[in-house]
């Protein structure tokens, strides 16, 4: 009893006064507010560095070239803290855009395309769940597998070839507006608005929480854990499914490899974000942030001339500082 | 023959003074000291959680000591990290076998100190010595017919165990410390293991011998050094004692209030929950049992028989498990996985806390709704006010050391972390609680206040089962018991058994020598 009485007597001020640093910087939402400061700063540069950068056409242009990635990340994120990773949702995109034009060329209805590719998407998702919960086989290798077979397809069903899709009201998905804002910029908000919800306040969003951070001592507690990473790879399969189809949409055209070269701009959203890649952490605020930053550095650099290789290697120098300084300050919280 | 050296007046080569360590201001170790000479077997006994793997970890490098001092021949020895303890001759077996079973039983022999000669400047693994050098030892240890180039984990168990000694003596070991070494071996495989050691003490190496099994202790020590919470409680020469008074240093026979007052025999109340015929490959063969309304059942067995597994076969936590029957209030549930047992009204808490009873980054919160979330559900969201003013109940009520309900539980301490293991169950209303190893690494303090509510609760109704390795635990506690050896029943004890008959029970190899110790008493 003296033993484990003698433990509060024994820090002193100090150790209070580290307390309190630490319980700020261990704060959940501490990650998201330090991202969200970095994106005002960028911001601030920008408009600074170019005076065509903060006009609200150029501001627009950031979030609908950002919002079918955006889309993608916003389901990859609960993937993720659920202990999932799904690399082929960026192939499914490119896969949906081909099946929605194909039918179209052969006369189907473009609805009724959709709506396979949607379905299509939530298969893929199946697949990947199946292989996963199933199987038992890693995410990584699972979905790397299905990413090449799924990119494979589409050259196959398309011969490499972009199939162009010009009806109106199919391209006003990815270019027209609703109450002055772009469609695909109002889609993805509501798709982050929904996953929040869901994560935050429901009994699914703490089984993706509780799967994540330690799928043994869940499974023992009665969390469907299998289940669960089920619906996740499924959501990830038909979020690809509807980036594929906005991007389609305004893009005019299916191109088959249109959405492939996206998938790390995803992961790196998600990670930094502030998501654990090894479950259990993470929100999708933190993600929409982090696409945020990612489409607006773009824009920035692009506007400032700077060469798309050169962009390249600036994400990469974003990407790992932001997460050596996440990591840095879940190492001072402890 | 050796005894002489041993009583000799050459100083010991391997001296322990005053040794003191604490984790986060609770002490596990006070002023412990021993000695061992060259060619000394010197057995450390304890219970659970005495502090015996503690100091063999700041033995060999894994922690390092707060206070006292390690002499090797007379040397003051300053031990920090792993490497400094191979420097220094001493070498750790752990109770778990650590082999690469995809090398070669040359290279795991070898692992760590390769041989090597260079060609045209590159270091290259010199084969022919590493193998030469395996031939040597594996002779030594009477392991001749295995060679040197075979795959590792084609060898039986018990030959890998002695491979893993090789590896201990390839760094030139002076001082070997084995932890359960005969944990998961046949007898047969036992007997030739204690031929090596035998054999190495007869060569001069020292041995500290860490197990469970008294007959294994007698058999092959020197002498027996007993801790008990952290300090020594008794030193005997082998020879000149018994295995009742080590028993009683080791257990003690002062439990004091630890454990609260047992409650009448029920032998009338209800029966909760029946097992019948609960078998699992390996692990377990046709074990019944039955709880009853407002009864602490124990179930105790050393490691290895079993006792690990018997709390999550019932909990349908092990697929491959099968029983005859498995009835809860009279139904026939079956096996049928945690998810439908949280539902049928059983609850579970897991031995292996960190693993498998915690979400560690998910707060106290989080953590205790987690399998009766549904209680805290209205029309699909969360009630997380709710969730949060019963948290806070059950932290008041079980005097839960933390922050509050939206700490992440993996920086509360054991015995706190382990009150929310078992609070979690009771914001629902099961009906049979099975608690794996309750107070594992759990301080004293909070041992008592987990005893108590265990208590508290069967007197409200619950039927209880704890699983323990813990003798003293499961005599301190159980109204009934049952003990396993080898995955059968070997006994089924009353309200009045001690610790020492739950551990005489447990060992089926030391049966013939009691009866011959008695008759000669």
């Amino acid at each position: 009893m003296s033993k484990s009485s003698s433990i509060p007597a024994a820090p002193g001020v100090s150790k209070k006064q580290a307390r309190s640093l630490s319980d700020l910087l261990g704060r959940p939402a501490a990650g998201i507010v330090l991202l969200l400061l970095f994106y005002i700063l960028l911001l601030a540069a920008f408009s600074l560095l170019s005076p065509y950068f903060l006009t609200l056409s150029n501001l627009s242009n950031i979030g609908t070239n950002m919002a079918f990635i955006g889309l993608m990340a916003a389901a990859g994120t609960p993937l993720i803290i659920g202990g999932g990773l799904d690399l082929s949702v960026a192939a499914v995109a490119g896969l949906a855009g081909v099946i929605v034009a194909l039918m179209h060329s052969n006369g189907i209805n473009i609805w009724v395309g959709c709506f396979t590719a949607l379905i299509i998407g939530c298969a893929v998702g199946v697949l990947n769940g199946f292989i996963v919960t199933r199987l038992k086989l890693n995410p990584l290798i699972a979905t790397l597998g299905t990413m090449s077979i799924f990119s494979g397809l589409s050259m196959v069903m398309t011969g490499g070839l972009s199939k162009p899709l010009f009806i109106p009201a199919f391209n006003w998905l990815g270019s027209g507006r609703l109450f002055a804002i772009p469609f695909p910029i109002i889609l993805m908000l509501l798709v982050f608005v929904v996953l929040w919800l869901i994560l935050s306040k429901t009994p699914f969003g703490r089984f993706v929480y509780a799967t994540g951070g330690n799928p043994e001592a869940s499974s023992l507690l009665g969390v469907p854990v299998e289940r669960t990473q089920m619906v996740l790879y499924i959501v990830s399969g038909l979020s690809g499914a509807s980036a594929g189809i906005i991007l389609a949409a305004m893009l005019g055209a299916a191109a088959p490899n249109a959405a492939g070269q996206h998938l790390l701009t995803i992961i790196a959203a998600i990670i930094l974000g502030g998501t654990s890649l090894f479950g259990g952490r993470g929100s999708v605020w933190g993600t929409l942030i982090a696409v945020l930053i990612l489409g607006t550095l773009n824009n920035g650099l692009t506007l400032m001339n700077v060469s798309s290789f050169w962009q390249d290697v600036t994400r990469g120098v974003v990407l790992l500082m932001a997460v050596g300084l996440d990591q840095l300050r879940v190492r001072l919280q402890s | 023959m050796t005894d002489e050296r041993t009583e000799g007046s050459r100083n010991p080569r391997l001296q322990i003074a005053n040794v003191t360590k604490a984790f986060a201001g609770v002490t596990v170790l006070k002023n412990v000291s021993l000695s061992a000479h060259a060619g000394e077997i010197v057995a450390l006994l304890g219970a659970n959680g005495a502090g015996k793997s503690t100091l063999m970890k700041i033995l060999s490098g894994v922690y390092t000591l707060d206070g006292g001092q390690i002499r090797i021949d007379d040397k003051i020895t300053t031990i920090t990290t792993p490497q400094d303890a191979i420097a220094a001759g001493i070498r750790l077996m752990p109770q778990e076998l650590s082999v690469h079973p995809d090398l070669s039983v040359a290279e795991n022999i070898a692992l760590g100190s390769m041989p090597k000669r260079r060609f045209a400047g590159i270091p290259m693994i010199d084969r022919p010595a590493m193998d030469w050098q395996a031939e040597v030892l594996l002779k030594r240890l009477r392991l001749d017919h295995v060679a040197p180039g075979r795959r590792m984990g084609s060898l039986p168990l018990s030959e890998q165990r002695i491979v893993e000694i090789a590896r201990a003596l390839s760094g030139k070991a002076q001082i070997l410390i084995m932890d359960e070494p005969t944990a998961s071996l046949g007898e047969a495989d036992a007997d030739n293991l204690f031929a090596v050691i035998e054999a190495l003490k007869a060569e001069g190496v020292t041995i500290i011998y860490i197990s469970h099994y008294l007959d294994e202790v007698f058999r092959l020590s020197d002498r027996i050094v007993v801790l008990r919470d952290g300090e020594v409680r008794g030193q005997f020469k082998t020879g000149e004692t018994s295995r009742d008074e080590v028993l009683t240093a080791m257990l003690g026979s002062d439990l004091g209030d630890l454990y609260p007052a047992k409650s009448a025999a029920r032998s009338d109340a209800k029966i909760v929950l029946s097992v019948e015929g609960l078998s699992l490959a390996g692990w377990l063969d046709g074990v019944s049992l039955s709880v009853r309304r407002g009864e602490v059942f124990g179930v105790f067995g050393l490691i290895g028989s079993g006792t690990e597994k018997i709390g999550r076969a019932i909990y349908g936590a092990e697929p491959a498990a099968r029983a005859k029957a498995v009835r809860l209030n009279d139904i026939d549930i079956g096996l049928s996985g945690p998810r439908k047992s949280v539902r049928a009204g059983i609850g579970f808490v897991a031995a292996e806390r960190k693993r498998q009873g915690l979400i560690g980054n998910l707060s106290v919160r989080t953590n205790t709704t987690l399998p009766y979330l549904s209680l805290f559900t209205q029309s699909g969201v969360v009630d997380q006010k709710r969730e949060d003013a019963r948290t806070r109940d059950w932290i008041k009520t079980l005097r839960v050391k933390t922050s509050g309900p939206d700490q992440e539980i993996r920086l509360l301490s054991g015995g706190n972390q382990q009150k929310i293991c078992l609070a979690r169950w009771l914001l629902g209303s099961p009906s049979f609680l099975i608690l794996e190893e309750p107070t594992r690494g759990v301080d004293l303090g909070a041992r008592r206040e987990i005893y108590a509510e265990i208590r508290r609760l069967a007197e409200a109704g619950l039927a209880i089962l704890i699983v323990s390795s813990d003798a003293e635990e499961v005599a301190g506690l159980a109204d009934r018991s049952l003990v396993l050896e080898d995955g059968k029943v070997t006994a089924e004890l009353g309200q009045d058994a001690t610790a020492t008959d739950l551990m005489r029970a447990a060992e089926p190899r030391s049966a013939s020598r009691d009866t011959n110790e008695l008759e000669k008493a």
